[in-house]
């Protein structure tokens, strides 16, 4: 694995175009900067995993990046496009936190909804992604009967029905056992395999060495940035969890 | 705008409320029980006391029909008294030494029975049409027994103001624009809440669809459930289906069988388009409430205020008069009026009062669905 340690700025000449591109993003709250000056470049194919505690100001990233949110500076680009752009998010899959599906739906009507909404037409690839997900037997059940796990992975599908090039996955396992995790995990590196660039935030460093890269998040900042090993060895730590304690709150150890 | 994601969109919203029998059965049934309790509460609230003066054209026959007449309004306390003539008898109305005089017809019990006349003053519309309601039973009533022939048509007249036979008259109108209204506002407010606090929204904002394909695929999903709840409600309240006695059950109708001086479908049109003005006002108060709970609190502000000054139950010109400039905001107003025009003067579109309406409403509809648009929070339009 030949991960440049860039911690930010722009992707090394001859490098493929980024998927995404942060540049000075800033996003104040009142007192509060939640982003707080992040560029960094996301290239194409890769899972990168945003860690960071909780409050630490993931999901407002991953609302500047699919233009949910405006930045109070700086700008976001997904596939050469700066956001919010309505049109490229036919290209963006996006699961929220909350499983965003309708309880009195069934798993197909929900499926099918949102495929209606990201504007695709055929039932195939509504049925690709609920199998995906191994809903495809449970196509006419009702989402509020569905167990917790059932309906994350409903919620998943729902995320999934237009093949997006481009995935953010605001902590997709939170709340899922281990088992539906490994599940999950294997769905995002088959995507990744057929060329999807995937942002998956999480809190939970066991995930993090499934991801191609990491990026610390801390106070609105990326205070590091590589692959599970390379964060490792720079902190000197056995663990990515003393490495993230480490990391974590030196914004020096970037700089 | 894609008409395939409206389309799905409105697809998803009936579905729903189809699934969710509570709120099937406060579209469908909540409706048809209070339209019935109301019209139960004025038409029989109170036997009214009758004693009235009889102008007999009809001779013999006109003397029998006034006596059974007398036997049966003597039950509820009143009387039927045959009088020397007309003058003596609009006297005895002026004086209120009887309440109500009744015209019999030369043709009384033959063949061509003619027009029985009743008069009252006028000035108690809702009181005195009770009593006509009772005289023209009892008047069926004796007439039938007496003679087995043709019945007489009825016809009620006033010293002053125009007549009305049916307590409820006033009411209904005003009613069931009120109760499409209220109940369209609840779902629709309380359905996207749910879409608000349950993350679908944020999701659905993260797909390509617009602001203006979701306020319209509301409004046409809730739209379809106001159609269908305003037909039935029309049906029930203006018609009456005639159900006769069958061995031990006696004879009854079903249906209140509202006077409809008008076109139903110009009724329902104006209700129908007051209930899609309703489906956006629900969405934008929406955005002030997190819970059910607060969509409920709502009420006293945006429902109640309507109720009470849009002449549904109290009339427009009996309000006090630093209320009267508010009248004129409320759509309510606009959709009681309407409704009225046509169910009780007969409007049809060349009448300039209902156009007013019918502009007044579509009006408000299209300005709260731009609100309500505008209350859905996005960075990308």
């Amino acid at each position: 694995m030949t991960v440049a340690p860039t911690p930010t700025g722009a992707a090394p000449a001859g490098a493929p175009a980024p998927a995404i591109r942060a540049t000075g993003l800033v996003k104040v709250f009142g007192a509060i900067r939640a982003v707080d000056d992040v560029s960094f470049d996301l290239a194409p194919g890769r899972i990168y995993g945003l860690l960071g505690p909780n409050g630490s100001g993931k999901t407002t990233l991953i609302r500047l990046l699919t233009g949910m949110a405006r930045p109070t500076a700086g700008r976001a680009e997904v596939l050469g496009t700066p956001m919010p752009s309505r049109p490229i998010l036919a290209r963006i899959g996006y699961m929220t936190q909350a499983d965003g599906v309708y309880p009195t739906l069934t798993v197909g009507e929900n499926a099918r909804f949102f495929a209606a909404a990201y504007g695709v037409r055929d039932r195939a690839s509504v049925l690709e992604a609920l199998r995906l997900v191994n809903l495809d037997d449970r196509l006419d059940a009702v989402a509020s009967t569905l167990s917790g796990g059932q309906r994350r992975r409903l919620s998943l599908a729902c995320a999934l029905v237009h093949r997006p090039p481009v995935l953010f996955l605001d902590e997709p396992t939170v709340g899922i056992d281990p088992l539906l995790r490994a599940e999950f995990w294997a769905h995002f590196r088959d995507l990744a395999a057929a060329g999807a660039t995937i942002v998956v935030s999480s809190h939970v460093m066991d995930e993090a060495d499934r991801c191609d890269e990491l990026l610390f998040i801390r106070t609105g900042k990326v205070t590091a940035r590589g692959s599970g090993d390379e964060i490792r060895a720079r902190a000197g730590t056995a663990s990515l969890e003393d490495a993230f304690l480490r990391l974590g709150g030196a914004v020096e150890a970037t700089r | 705008m894609s008409g395939h994601r409206l389309f799905a969109f409105f697809r998803r919203v009936a579905q729903e409320i189809r699934r969710d029998r509570r709120s099937v059965a406060l579209l469908f049934v909540v409706p048809i029980v209070m339209t019935g309790l109301v019209t139960f509460i004025v038409r029989e609230g109170e036997t009214p006391v009758v004693n009235a003066a009889v102008v007999n054209d009809a001779g013999a026959a006109g003397i029998g029909a006034t006596a059974v007449l007398d036997a049966a309004l003597a039950e509820d306390g009143g009387s039927a008294e045959v009088v020397a003539d007309e003058a003596t008898a609009r006297v005895a109305l002026e004086d209120e030494t009887v309440s109500l005089v009744i015209f019999l017809p030369a043709g009384l019990g033959t063949a061509d029975p003619g027009t029985v006349t009743l008069l009252t003053d006028g000035l108690d519309p809702s009181g005195e049409a009770t009593q006509v309601a009772a005289v023209q039973r009892a008047m069926l009533r004796a007439v039938g027994t007496l003679t087995g022939r043709p019945l007489p048509t009825i016809e009620h007249t006033t010293l002053y103001g125009v007549p009305s036979d049916d307590p409820m008259a006033p009411f209904a109108p005003a009613i069931l624009a009120f109760l499409a209204y209220f109940f369209v506002y609840i779902l629709t407010g309380i359905s996207f809440l749910r879409e608000r606090v349950g993350g679908t929204l944020e999701r659905l904002m993260a797909t390509p669809i617009t602001r203006g394909e979701v306020v319209l695929g509301y409004t046409l999903g809730f739209g379809l459930f106001a159609a269908l709840q305003v037909g039935l409600l029309l049906l029930w309240s203006l018609g009456t289906v005639e159900v006769p006695a069958l061995g031990p059950l006696p004879a009854f109708s079903v249906g209140l069988g509202l006077a409809n001086a008008g076109n139903p479908l110009l009724a329902y049109l104006v209700v129908v388009i007051a209930a899609l003005g309703s489906v956006s006002l629900g969405i934008f108060v929406s955005t002030f409430a997190r819970t059910e709970l607060q969509v409920v609190q709502f009420i006293p502000i945006v429902i109640v205020p309507q109720f009470l000054l849009s002449g549904v139950l109290f009339p427009i010109s009996s309000l006090p008069e630093i209320l009267q400039p508010l009248v004129w905001l409320m759509p309510m107003t606009y959709a009681a009026d309407g409704l009225r025009q046509v169910l009780i003067a007969g409007a049809d579109l060349a009448t300039p009062a209902l156009q007013l309406d019918l502009l007044v409403l579509t009006g408000v509809a299209l300005f709260f669905a731009g609100i309500a648009a505008l209350t859905i929070r996005r960075e990308v339009a």
